[in-house]
């Protein structure tokens, strides 16, 4: 198995150069002590960890994956040491709190940590992540006392955190979950219930664990309305901050899984355990929300990192293995063969994971910004960036995997049959990666957000934003020498966006399935146009001379941005023709007709 | 895990009213008296086993996996069990030589079967089915002599066979393979080497296992053109045709992969193994290439069983699953959430697992039968238009029926949720044991240049002339029926443009060799959708007769639409990504890919 290496140049690049972060971060309290060198010192650092430290560990978690015996969960050999090392250097916190000793860093900044981790090794990057993510919702929401209590010690990866939604019976849709929360006199509450697919419910990381519960209390509500969302620990915590006895929830089971085999997956179960309320009762899944972007997000990097992984993988790979002579005649020919790069259908699965890996990472980035500025900033900005985090959000998550996926999917194919053997980790990436389209709301459930939530409901208010802000971009750019062939496509693929909006919204007017039957090709023509529009934005910053990457750098992001254009855009045409076509054909056959 | 129900009634639909297989039958030279009795006798036998017998094996063969000692490789329980009733039941000579005690049933009928035993367990198939390919290919290239000393044994199943290709080096480029063959004064030769990826290379199943090896004899010239076959035997044969001496060829290792665990990947070793060549001097591609194509259509195969079985686990699975209500208004009042069946993305995945699979199998029969006149027709013409259509269509149908097969595969896993991902329900293993599909018996990608260089560009045009001539008539045939109007204008429109693109892509092939390359993929997909769109269209005429008061029919006819409707623009999107040529895959250096 290949060695990960952090691709630190793009990252660099796309962070200060197309972003201009420093800029940004100077202008806005709370992130003006964040500068260049600073960002790039993490950066650094964090390549360090993940590539010694985490990488070496994922192939290893794979083959031994978790353990359970009798309720206690054991994760694999050298996963509790490596956490260790992670928590001691502060990843835990980076985002976090800093009167509870988290170190405030922008999302923009955050997310390429978050990048790395997952590129490394998912499974145990969830550990982290899921931890990050509790006591983000935890911050935003609980009270004075439990913040005290729990975040300084979640930030420093002391203990972990847990999000426990689904119940067997109740994924995608949470208002039928039946977990309860009975009142105590002292204002605690028993908690009862079983919840499963919680990832890191248990483990041997930390010795403790902070799930977040949502639970129904017994006068509630039915439905939706009637969430609340509980604190409860794994080992309950002393006034002084010390551990004290265990708590009434336990893990069950473990699930064998496709992949992610070294992050426990689990079956927890509640017995009256003493839980506390975190925000207001039956406004639990508001609570959630807040965090749920973030973890849409992160969710997403995850598509993004194994693709680049798998990338990186394949390119050296492709470079080495020799088989075939190139159709233009031999290039190696002191060796046996050529190296499989020579082959146009090999640079196609070559190129077509840099495009997707190159220009998600610059829509990461680029929705990280918007966390940040509707965090950090202020007056209309912030409004305008928490509009955009709202429409972006869904498409990250979902266009990141989905793509990621396809990524992984072409590395493996780059390998051939060696592709589909465990020791060469190829197929491990498509593994892991695949529960990405899944957990956190399926990808479906994104389309559905997207288009029904964050483009109808609000007459595609925000989308209109957008779609300015692509047109003000290319109206800006168009004095830039070479850059028509850039602008053109994202020209077309803005109006095209725009009409397509435009035919669902009419229908949908008269047709209550419309957006359902559109949604899911929606996404992807809303994840093509800003990838069109990332490329867009990143050859400017070449084309302007604002790159301090290089020539060669320079060269092969125009190259590769003309590949993207020339050979993967297209793909929005038959997905919007599909859309036109309408939804009578989903819709007209019976149930009973299926089969 | 979702049990396997055999598709009988669109099983009889494709043969009978589609492809009107008594017809057919009655055309081929020795094939003729297959009676519509024993065509159901054999449908409904072949379904009862492989839903009774095989399916119940597909969980535990992924868990157990295939185990191997210095004495051998043992397959997973029941595996053995499973294979003696199938030899006593005469299964494996169905479609074998009436000489050495086959039934001579046509191919296309025994493929039919294959289909069935695909999906119930294609790990277990591959055992069987690759023996009867090698059996095939020795009934057409072996001396009579070998033929007699191991057909009949193959014949009646008590021996198996394999393909001995790929070694650690070589893969697609089997020029450059370095297996030995020295020949001995009793005319047989000792085999000397190492074969990798042999896929039953070793196992218990079956009492010898006859491996057919492609080696170099001394002094061969260097390249394809000095490859030989041969045929070496575990045991070799005794005076009476029983097993044996030991022969040198041995099973180093197996495979730990991804998927298809049940199936034992080999290291085999030759050690001056006796074998006896097969075919010519110099010839072994000649005669390998002909056990290439039908196992090329039997790793199509592939794609459809596994894509139909994943549609059977989730369309189940989504009439059960109670979450969220439809859009359109509740269709379950009394129950606490409606089935996932009534929202439209659902639909769409399901729908297009329907249409791919039903699309799929209509397609690969056509071809099987194609293959059938090729070998057994009287008709002189209709023997030279199956060859070359069979020729054309054996790429399209491996690639395109495995890549669309993996992307149902994985609709199916998404239906499901997060349960998709855990190991138990059975849908993420359809994914894994698929993904091989596009990766062996050659890729995609050399699949795609086999099409586009060798068989479109390779004949001028003519193979590909011969496919969109029946296209052409077939559409004047039914122009004036309005129940097809919606087919038959699109099917034409793309046929013509087919033709159009072809000679783009020539004329840019003639300027640069990298364009066929470049393009190759997307030309293969363009043209899988195309051939797909015909095969819907002619179901589509076999259909609307009798529509309107059979719901089959009904569905048949709205699944045609959902196909042309919302699967079909696809060709758009590959038609300019090839047009857009090779440029932008050829440009960037070999150094730039990552930095």
């Amino acid at each position: 198995m290949p060695e990960y290496k952090a691709p630190l140049r793009d990252m660099q690049f796309v962070l200060h150069e197309v972003f201009k972060a420093e800029q940004l971060w100077q202008n806005m309290p709370g992130t003006e002590e964040v500068n260049r060198e600073l960002a790039d010192a993490i950066l650094e650092e964090s390549a360090k960890i993940n590539e010694n430290l985490i990488a070496p560990l994922s192939q290893s978690g794979h083959e031994e994956g978790v353990k359970w015996d009798d309720g206690v969960v054991t994760t694999p050999k050298g996963y509790p040491e490596a956490f260790k090392q992670l928590a001691e250097g502060g990843w835990g916190g980076l985002a976090g709190e800093p009167n509870y000793g988290g170190q405030n860093m922008p999302k923009m900044l955050v997310l390429l940590f978050e990048e790395m981790l997952y590129s490394s090794n998912i499974a145990m990057g969830l550990y982290l992540t899921l931890t990050s993510g509790a006591a983000l919702a935890i911050d935003n929401h609980a009270s004075d006392d439990l913040k005290e209590k729990y975040l300084p010690n979640m930030y420093s990866g002391q203990w972990a955190g847990a999000m426990c939604l689904t119940e067997s019976h109740a994924g995608t849709d949470l208002g039928m979950i039946r977990t309860k929360a009975e009142p105590q006199a002292d204002g605690t509450y028993k908690i009862t219930g079983t919840k499963i697919f919680i990832t890191g419910g248990d483990h041997d990381l930390t010795e403790n664990v902070i799930h977040l519960v949502l639970a129904k209390l017994p006068d509630a509500p039915a439905g939706s309305k009637g969430i609340s969302l509980f604190l409860v620990p794994k080992v309950k915590v002393n006034d002084d901050g010390s551990l004290g006895e265990r708590n009434g929830v336990n893990c069950g089971s473990i699930e064998h899984k496709m992949g992610i085999n070294a992050s426990a997956t689990c079956v927890m179960n509640f017995d009256g355990a003493e839980g506390y309320l975190v925000g207001e009762i039956n406004r639990g899944l508001q609570g959630m929300f807040t965090m749920m972007n973030y973890e849409r997000l992160s969710v997403g990097i995850q598509g993004l990192s194994a693709a680049q992984t798998a990338y990186q993988w394949s390119c050296e790979y492709a470079r080495e293995r020799l088989q075939s002579r190139a159709p233009t005649g031999p290039v190696n020919q002191a060796g046996p063969a050529d190296p499989i790069v020579v082959h146009p259908d090999v640079r196609r699965m070559l190129l077509t994971q840099k495009a997707l890996v190159e220009a998600g990472r610059a829509f990461a980035v680029y929705v990280g910004k918007q966390l940040d500025v509707s965090k950090f900033g202020d007056g209309d900005a912030k409004a305008a960036a928490a509009g955009m985090v709202e429409l972006l959000t869904p498409v990250a998550k979902a266009f990141l995997t989905d793509k990621g996926f396809e990524g992984t999917v072409l590395g493996q194919q780059c390998y051939g049959g060696h592709g589909y053997v465990r020791e060469w980790g190829m197929e491990q990436l498509v593994r892991d990666v695949r529960i990405a389209q899944i957990y956190e709301g399926t990808n479906g459930i994104q389309a559905m957000d997207l288009m029904g939530r964050k483009v109808a409901a609000n007459g595609a208010k925000n989308l209109q934003a957008l779609i300015a802000e692509m047109r003000a971009f290319s109206a800006d750019s168009a004095s830039v020498a070479g850059m028509d062939e850039f602008l053109n496509p994202l020209n077309d693929a803005v109006d095209n966006l725009e009409s397509l909006t435009k035919f669902v919204l009419e229908q949908a007017g008269s047709d209550a399935n419309a957006i359902g039957a559109a949604a899911n090709e929606y996404l992807h023509v809303m994840g093509f146009t800003m990838f069109s529009y990332m490329w867009a934005m990143m050859c400017r910053t070449v084309l302007s001379g604002e790159s301090q990457q290089g020539e060669e750098f320079d060269k092969a992001k125009l190259q590769t941005a003309r590949f993207f254009v020339q050979r993967l855009l297209p793909q929005a045409s038959a997905l919007s023709a599909s859309i036109r076509n309408g939804s009578s054909t989903l819709m007209d056959i019976a149930e009973e007709a299926f089969v | 895990m979702p049990q396997y129900k055999a598709p009988l009634r669109d099983i009889n639909f494709v043969l009978k009213n589609v492809l009107n297989a008594n017809e057919h039958f009655a055309s081929l030279a020795g094939r003729e008296e297959v009676s519509e009795d024993l065509l159901d006798a054999i449908l409904s036998e072949g379904a009862k086993f492989s839903e009774n017998v095989l399916s119940p094996l597909n969980q535990v063969g992924d868990q157990e996996g295939c185990v191997w000692s210095e004495g051998g490789v043992k397959t997973p329980t029941g595996f053995k069990e499973a294979y003696q009733q199938f030899a006593e039941g005469g299964w494996p000579s169905m479609t074998a030589d009436a000489r050495f005690g086959g039934q001579g049933l046509p191919n296309s009928l025994g493929l039919v079967v294959t289909e069935m035993v695909s999906s119930a367990c294609w790990a277990w198939g591959m055992y069987t089915g690759l023996s009867q390919s090698a059996a095939r290919l020795l009934e057409n290239y072996a001396s009579e002599d070998l033929q007699n000393e191991y057909l009949p044994k193959m014949t009646d199943g008590t021996w198996g066979g394999t393909m001995c290709l790929t070694e650690p080096h070589c893969g697609s480029d089997l020029g450059i393979l370095r297996t030995k063959a020295e020949a001995n004064a009793d005319g047989s030769y000792n085999v000397t080497g190492t074969k990798i990826f042999i896929s039953g290379g070793e196992h218990d199943m079956m009492e010898n296992i006859i491996h057919l090896v492609l080696a170099r004899i001394d002094g061969a010239p260097a390249g394809t053109k000095g490859i030989s076959l041969f045929l070496v035997p575990k045991f070799l044969p005794d005076a009476d045709n029983n097993i044996g001496e030991r022969n040198g060829v041995s099973c180093g290792s197996i495979e730990h992969k991804m998927g298809i665990k049940a199936s034992a990947t080999c290291v085999m070793n030759f050690d001056g193994a006796k074998g006896f060549l097969v075919g010519e001097e110099n010839r072994g591609l000649q005669a390998m290439f002909h056990m290439m194509n039908s196992a090329r259509l039997g790793t199509a195969l592939q794609g459809l069983s596994a894509g139909e079985a994943s549609f059977q686990g989730a369309l189940e699975y989504a009439r059960e699953r109670l979450q969220m209500r439809s859009l359109s208004g509740p269709k379950n009042p009394e129950g606490p959430a409606d089935p996932l069946i009534v929202h439209p993305d659902v639909r769409r995945m399901l729908l297009t697992q329907k249409a791919l699979a039903e699309g799929s199998r209509a397609f690969i029969y056509w071809v099987a039968q194609l293959v059938d006149t090729f070998y057994f027709s009287g008709d002189e013409q209709a023997r030279k238009d199956a060859e070359e259509l069979s020729e054309l269509l054996t790429p399209i149908a491996k690639a395109f029926v495995t890549e669309t097969g993996l992307e149902s595969a994985n609709y199916g896993m998404q239906v499901f949720g997060g349960h998709g991902y855990i190991s138990e329900w059975g849908m993420e293993q359809i994914v894994r044991d698929l993904r091989i599909s596009t990766l062996y018996e050659g890729t995609t990608g050399i699949q795609a240049l086999d099409l586009l260089g060798r068989k479109v560009m390779g004949t001028g045009g003519k193979q590909l002339m011969v496919f969109t001539k029946i296209i052409h008539k077939f559409c004047e045939e039914n122009a004036s029926n309005p129940e097809l109007e919606p087919f038959i204008s699109k099917l034409a429109e793309l046929n013509k443009e087919w033709g159009e693109v072809t000679m783009k892509l020539g004329e840019k092939a003639m300027q640069n060799p990298d364009e066929v390359g470049a393009a190759s993929v997307d030309y293969l997909m363009y043209s899988g959708y195309i051939s797909l769109a015909y095969m819907w269209a002619r179901m589509a005429a076999a259909a609307a007769d009798g529509a309107a008061d059979d719901e089959f029919l009904k569905a048949k006819l709205q699944t045609a639409k959902f196909y042309y409707d919302r699967l079909l623009p696809r060709t758009e999107s590959h038609k300019l990504s090839m047009l857009n040529g090779a440029d932008s895959l050829m440009e960037m250096p070999e150094e730039a890919f990552a930095f």
